[in-house]
């Protein structure tokens, strides 16, 4: 009788303390919503941006005392702002479908009462995505898409971290400008494309400004992506012998391409691979010895020991068993650090007060992760700071090699491939 | 057969009552929407799929055609995205004459083989379109500009919506069914050879079921993009979308009048949630899951969901009917 | 120029050959049964997967992982037609759709759960490398899979018409109740035939491996293809699903080449409708 009731007593101690504990809880954790393709086609990017946000999350909540001697929001203990709050990041899979991606964002915000949004990868899915955010009045932060239309909605809740194709066709013009006035020959360029909205985009941006900055484009070449033959496109470049070649690829793509081109032997003077499918780490990993000298764009650069993206980097190499950052996945981490910073800052949790927070956000290069010229975004929610490095392949990793002021490694041209 | 009224009664109320049910979850309002439109393409394709017997795996066409005759009534003519609805559809009749007639002349799995064929010619030609917004594809009004852009933040009026429509596509079914067109296709179906021995014009017959059918895709894919705001290639033509039509009818019973609805009730929601509860684990759990209990009620059940009360009633119009994928 | 032509068409005829290989377990399958197996891109996936792990583990090469593939997959084969598809098959039509998706999806998301999201593939020097014939570039591991593919459906093709077991075979498919009557068990002939099917499909598999990437999701991009080999060269007929893999294979590069690669997939599909159109039964199929 008297083991029941203390055993009852008991109970309810246990349970208020849960109560108790439950509301405490709740006021000491901010949740953060991503919605990324887990699985479909996509499935490894999204995979490692999870990694990456996990990673973020775990950095702010449980410290890391080499990054917090260049990062104030790395101390440990969760988000000084907020006495201490924990992130908690409630990560959904998009499916790579526009459907499923709008279906989970709703339930984030709605069922998990995320505080902010950080999404999608796929443009189209960003699109229809950020329509339910925009609705329910929750910051809606975009790390990757690049279609030009998505900041020219008029909303007011939608930010986005990531360079644009304008800002990268400006960079390859620049890039490619200097080359000829170094003496390189830059006569011929071909644009290989696939033709998802990734490659259509790019490749028109792309086509539009070398126009205008003098470069001439022979070639321009689309095919439908995950082809299950490269060779006749391979075939079409080494006939014509264009002196640069650009190509906008996804992994599978990118995949064939570099072993047909070794397997035909064929290689222009200067060949540049736009990202994609070419900084998956599987390629790096699987590609990168015969594909020497690869010139890619990417944000991200590990620079020198110390900085806030060589530490970055390391960890995230324990974290995924090896694989360094790339430019999708900086992007990612670097777009949760922006939502946390603008979250301590708020000093809430509040949406509202964060998206005021998100406009007022301002961070300099060397806080960064991403190689940005910082972060700060417009009325339209695009950071004007955004900007892109040119990376080059060594020994089976990317350097970056311009712009000058942030090089790495000098240049070597031409392509030396396999 | 009082208790039969009851329980239809019940039914009925429960279907009308749903969106207040679950009023404080906009998740689980959202849910009911999303069964209706999926029980909306699956009805339609049931018309030649299920009644007619010709397994169509290529019906994207007509949803793609719906959702981009939607949106670039929108892009282009500036007018709210459901005012391309008849347009759509008339168009999907169109376009399901022009592919019908060759195609159907195909027994069995050539005809599916082809309708496969069309669809992805189409996916890949609509990709090049400059018109219909490329490979990027094409978004509806971002913000709504008034009550008829049907863009709500609440599922409940889309619930509604798509109830009215898929009772319409329903009743039409239902009429169709007791006409001469349904023992018409019925006989085509069991055997095309028999039919045609008693004077059917079963071209025709296939041809009209194929049209309605078409018609009633496309307006399932106009209502998709007043919900979703955005069509794109893979997912307006993507070959995914003809699947899941035929498995959410195959799932409930193909060629009867509720077993699209109850395949779209069983696999909808079991894809939203095991997307919500093992999604997030990023480790494709949710389709495992999902495929093995497809597999289980195929292995079980080849006849559908709905068998399980035709063995009740011993009348059952096709449960004997077992042999008609050889009999071609 | 017309060098370069001899090398998109020797290249379409190579890739065409690998096309046929993959085809050839889907049509036998398709013919004997009359069943169309939708997780058939995901079967070739799994044979890939075989050969990726055997030189990951084992640093095998395909004369490894080729005759593991096949047992695997052929197993894989047999497991299916006793789990699965005799039950489908006594269903409508549908319910093969039904079950065979069912059964796509959950291999394909079973491999990703097994082996991670991530792209892999075979270090390109494993069979050997490009060599120079009469001015045209061969690559190894492609002839290997071209001269393989060329093989396996022409012994398929042989084993069907000229042997014992092949005329059973086929007496099952043309009708499994007079089949019995002549005292064959047509059970046994249909888990035969799902075990033939799975061992090329696995060689398939294990060989493609070598010169392309593996990934959860590259069933889907290869099932597509199948299919329409299969019902352009006609349900059944191993030797239709060679000849359309070799035109599909030198029809692609050459419009690929000629007209443009997002283009080829629109002229074979238009080629396929059109060959329907004017012989329904497909190029070699029985009318």
């Amino acid at each position: 009788m008297i083991k029941a009731m203390r055993r009852t007593v008991a109970a309810f101690a246990a349970l208020a303390l849960l109560g108790l504990g439950g509301t405490a809880g709740a006021q000491q954790v901010v949740k953060i919503g991503a919605v990324y393709p887990l699985s479909g086609n996509s499935a490894s990017t999204g995979n490692y941006a999870k990694m990456a946000f996990e990673m973020g999350a775990d950095i702010i909540n449980n410290g890391n005392a080499e990054l917090a001697k260049v990062m104030p929001l790395a101390k440990g203990g969760g988000l000084p702002g907020l006495k201490g709050a924990k992130i908690q990041m409630v990560i959904a899979d998009n499916q790579g479908t526009p459907a499923a991606g709008q279906n989970q964002t709703l339930r984030l915000i709605t069922e998990e009462k995320v505080a902010a949004v950080i999404c999608c990868y796929q443009s189209g899915i960003t699109l229809t995505a950020s329509a339910v955010a925009e609705r329910y009045g929750i910051p809606f932060l975009n790390a990757e898409s690049v279609a030009a239309n998505l900041t020219e909605r008029g909303f007011k809740w939608f930010f986005r971290t990531t360079p644009v194709a304008a800002d990268f066709a400006k960079a390859y013009s620049t890039f490619l400008n200097e080359q000829k006035a170094a003496g390189r020959k830059v006569d011929s360029i071909a644009i290989v494309h696939e033709n998802t909205e990734y490659g259509n985009s790019v490749s028109s941006v792309l086509a539009d400004a070398f126009g205008k900055a003098g470069l001439p484009v022979t070639q321009k070449i689309a095919y439908s992506a995950n082809s299950t033959d490269v060779q006749p496109q391979v075939l079409q470049l080494k006939e014509k012998n264009p002196d640069v070649v650009i190509f906008i690829s996804y992994t599978s793509d990118a995949i064939l391409y570099a072993k047909t081109m070794k397997e035909l032997n064929w290689k222009p003077a200067i060949l540049i691979a736009d990202d994609g499918g070419f900084n998956d780490p599987a390629f790096v990993k699987a590609m990168g010895s015969v594909t020497e000298g690869l010139i890619s764009r990417s944000v991200f650069a590990a620079g020198k020991p110390g900085s806030v993206a060589a530490i970055l980097d390391e960890l995230y190499k324990k974290k995924t068993g090896g694989d360094g950052l790339d430019d999708v996945s900086a992007r990612v981490l670097q777009s949760f650090f922006v939502m946390a910073e603008a979250i301590n800052n708020a000093g809430s949790a509040d949406p509202a007060k964060i998206r005021d927070a998100l406009r007022a956000v301002e961070m300099k290069p060397e806080q960064l992760v991403a190689g940005y010229d910082g972060v700060k975004f417009d009325d339209k929610g695009q950071n004007v700071q955004a900007s892109t490095l040119i990376t080059q392949m060594r020994n089976g990793n990317y350097v970056s090699v311009w712009p000058k002021s942030r090089a790495t490694h000098e240049l070597i041209l031409p392509y030396k491939g396999w | 057969m009082t208790r039969y009224r009851l329980l239809q009664i019940v039914l009925v109320v429960l279907v009308l009552a749903y969106p207040l049910v679950v009023a404080g979850s906009p998740v689980w309002a959202r849910l009911g929407a999303l069964v209706l439109l999926a029980a909306i393409g699956a009805s339609a394709w049931n018309i030649v799929g299920g009644y007619a017997g010709q397994v169509s795996v290529g019906h994207s066409v007509f949803f793609g055609i719906g959702a981009y005759s939607a949106v670039v009534t929108y892009t282009h003519l500036g007018l709210p995205p459901i005012a391309g609805a008849p347009i759509g559809m008339a168009l999907s009749v169109l376009v399901a004459a022009v592919i019908g007639v060759p195609t159907l002349k195909l027994s069995g799995h050539y005809f599916s083989m082809a309708t496969i064929a069309v669809a992805e010619l189409v996916r890949v030609l609509s990709s090049t379109s400059e018109f219909l917004g490329g490979a990027q594809g094409l978004g509806g009004p971002p913000v709504p500009r008034g009550v008829l852009d049907l863009s709500f933040i609440s599922a409940t009026p889309y619930y509604y919506i798509f109830l009215a429509v898929l009772a319409g596509l329903l009743w039409l079914t239902h009429m169709i069914e007791r006409g001469r067109m349904g023992f018409y296709l019925r006989a085509i179906k069991d055997s095309e050879r028999a039919a045609r021995s008693l004077g059917v014009s079963a071209g025709r017959y296939k041809l009209y079921a194929y049209m309605l059918s078409a018609a009633f895709t496309a307006l399932a894919g106009s209502l998709y993009l007043t919900m979703f705001g955005f069509v794109d290639p893979e997912s307006g033509f993507g070959i995914l979308i003809s699947v899941k039509m035929v498995v959410m009818a195959a799932l409930g019973g193909a060629g009867q009048l509720f077993g699209p609805l109850v395949g779209a009730l069983i696999l909808v929601p079991l894809e939203e949630l095991s997307n919500s509860y093992l999604g997030g684990q990023g480790a494709g759990l949710t389709f495992v899951v999902y495929g093995a209990i497809i597999v289980i009620i195929a292995r079980f059940l080849p006849s559908g969901l709905l068998s399980l009360l035709d063995r009740r009633r011993p009348t059952a119009p096709r449960a004997s009917k077992t042999v008609d994928g050889h009999a071609d | 120029m017309s060098m370069t032509l001899v090398q998109v068409v020797v290249s379409g005829l190579l890739l065409g050959a690998v096309y046929a290989l993959f085809s050839s377990g889907l049509t036998l399958i398709w013919g004997m049964m009359n069943v169309v197996n939708f997780a058939h891109g995901d079967f070739v996936m799994l044979g890939m997967y075989t050969a990726v792990m055997i030189w990951t583990a084992l640093g095998g090469g395909p004369w490894a992982s080729v005759p593991a593939a096949a047992m695997l997959i052929a197993t894989l084969g047999i497991a299916s037609y006793f789990l699965l598809v005799r039950h489908i098959m006594r269903g409508p039509m549908l319910a093969q759709i039904l079950g065979t998706f069912g059964l796509a999806l959950f291999l394909r998301y079973g491999a990703l759960w097994t082996f991670g999201a991530n792209f892999k593939t075979l270090p390109d020097d494993l069979v050997g490398h490009s060599f120079i014939l009469a001015g045209i570039r061969f690559e190894g591991a492609r002839v290997l899979a071209g001269v393989v593919g060329l093989v396996v459906t022409l012994l398929l093709h042989l084993l069907l018409t000229r042997t014992a077991i092949g005329s059973r075979m086929l007496a099952v498919s043309e009708d499994a109740t007079a089949a019995q009557l002549m005292g064959i068990r047509p059970q046994r002939m249909q888990a035969l035939a799902w075990g033939m099917a799975g061992a090329a499909t696995g060689i398939a598999g294990a060989l493609i491996a070598t010169f392309f990437y593996t990934s959860p999701t590259v069933g889907e991009t290869l099932a597509i293809v199948a299919f329409v080999t299969v019902s352009f060269g006609g349900f059944g007929s191993v030797l239709g699903a060679l000849v359309a893999g070799l035109v599909i294979g030198v029809v692609e590069s050459l419009s690929a080449y000629l007209i443009g690669p997002v283009y080829k997939d629109v002229i074979v599909y238009i080629l396929f409708v059109l060959v329907l159109w004017f012989r329904p039964q497909g190029l070699m199929g029985k009318a």
